[in-house]
């Protein structure tokens, strides 16, 4: 077998395929960033702990700083500006919007895909469930409170929001 | 230019010519939760990195016989949604659902939280509780056993050779067994272990007559609590029991003092967690 110092992968990002050759050590996230322009996938800790990588790969949410770009290979990425026209995730970006979910933004892009890769699988949530489910995400702003709030009223709508209050 | 260099096998049986040839250079990647934060921290030497992640055959949880057999790359979140794991090996199952955070769960491999050979390997205790073996394959010697209790050998050292490979995780079924597992940590989500504790019993009436305690992050490695076991056998879990077998667990365990946690408090904690994780198996 062949020990390759560059590997040639086709991954689709966000619907657009693209060929390109990556360093066999290097993250996905590297590779979104640095050789596809995609920007909204940040890199804070580039360590897995912060989640401000997030991303859809092959349908599972992941952080792509643990990810080797060699691995995407043959796979769909999608990450929060190729799901502009996702129903879910426009809800999503509304809410956070109106709870004031967002401060300096950073976490925004990560938090959006874990929150709507976790109400896909769990569309009525405990507000437990939705504080576990975006502990892989940091924020070092808002306090998570109104993310929260965000969250759970796409899952219930604002009369429950309201009643909540 | 790049110090790394990539291969990616199509079947085991290649993976194991890659590993005989590699002569302790190539490094396996699978879910990469570690790996990658290793290469970024540490500057791995020279290294080939081997790409399993794509070695379907390795993936599945299933019961088979007398036992169940979980593949080596089987993440975290499917062993979560096993409803065969969540029935009966409620101890596993419990430590899925804590570890890391949802999306290194959808990443991180149970092979690969074993072979990383981790103190606080949060699969690692369970799996121990459960008597769970890990079967090992390699060119040279193809297939072999080796129950987790010889495992490792110090912090991220472990049995298992250069050449070789952890393909599978088994472990006995058994209906009559309780499992439970405990986690500390200094929060939720991402917190390395301050201690983990894990206990499967059985019991006759009231009387236990099969135990095994396994502890992570109180000693070099993962480790079984032998005399707690002892002691346990033939009692009821009562008040009693419950202040002699925390104080005998105590003595068997050495916690290191880190940036975490001291020693002393992780010694109490062991007894303290020890009692609840009894408690919850109680028959």
């Amino acid at each position: 077998m062949e020990f390759k110092q560059q590997v040639a992968i086709k991954v689709t990002v966000n619907g657009a395929d693209i060929r390109a050759a990556v360093a066999p050590e290097e993250s996905l996230l590297d590779f979104l960033r640095k050789q596809c322009g995609v920007t909204d996938v940040k890199c804070g800790c580039g360590m897995g702990e912060c989640g401000t990588c997030t991303l859809v790969l092959a349908g599972k949410v992941v952080k792509s700083c643990l990810v080797l770009a060699a691995q995407a290979d043959g796979r769909e990425v999608w990450t929060l500006q190729g799901l502009e026209r996702d129903p879910l995730a426009a809800r999503l970006q509304d809410s956070f919007a109106r709870h004031g979910a967002v401060q300096c933004g950073f976490c925004t892009p990560g938090m959006l895909i874990a929150a709507r890769g976790f109400l896909q699988r769990s569309p009525q949530p405990t507000r437990a469930e939705i504080r576990e489910a975006l502990s892989g995400n940091l924020c070092r702003c808002t306090g998570y409170q109104k993310i929260v709030d965000a969250v759970w009223a796409v899952a219930y709508g604002d009369a429950a929001e309201q009643e909540r209050a | 230019m790049t110090k790394y260099r990539y291969v990616a096998p199509a079947t085991v049986d290649e993976g194991l010519e890659i590993l005989r040839q590699g002569g302790g250079k190539v490094r396996i990647a699978a879910g990469c939760t570690n790996l990658l934060p290793d290469m970024r921290a540490k500057e791995l030497a020279d290294c080939v990195l081997m790409d399993i992640s794509g070695l379907g055959e390795l993936r599945g949880v299933d019961a088979d016989g007398g036992s169940i057999r979980i593949g080596a790359l089987t993440t975290i979140d499917e062993m979560l949604h096993s409803p065969l794991l969540e029935q009966e090996a409620v101890a596993l199952w419990r430590a899925c659902r804590q570890f890391a955070d949802p999306l290194v769960r959808n990443r991180a491999t149970v092979g690969g939280n074993l072979a990383n050979g981790s103190p606080a390997a949060d699969s690692a205790v369970p799996l121990l509780a459960l008597d769970a073996s890990a079967t090992v394959a390699s060119r040279a010697a193809g297939k072999r056993e080796v129950p987790l209790c010889e495992l490792w050998r110090g912090p991220y050292q472990t049995a298992i050779a250069a050449d070789e490979l952890i393909t599978a995780i088994t472990f006995p079924r058994d209906a009559a067994r309780r499992s439970w597992f405990i986690k500390n940590g200094l929060r939720r989500a991402m917190a390395i272990s301050l201690i983990t504790v894990a206990t499967a019993v059985k019991q006759d009436g009231c009387v236990v007559t099969g135990a095994r305690v396994a502890l992570g992050a109180v000693g070099p490695t993962p480790l079984r609590a032998r005399r707690t076991e002892e002691y346990l056998q033939g009692r009821a879990i009562d008040a009693a029991t419950l202040a002699e077998a925390a104080e005998i667990v105590r003595g068997e365990i050495s916690p290191i003092s880190d940036l975490r946690a001291s020693k002393e408090y992780r010694t109490h904690l062991a007894g303290v967690l020890l009692r609840r994780a009894l408690e919850a198996v109680r028959a």
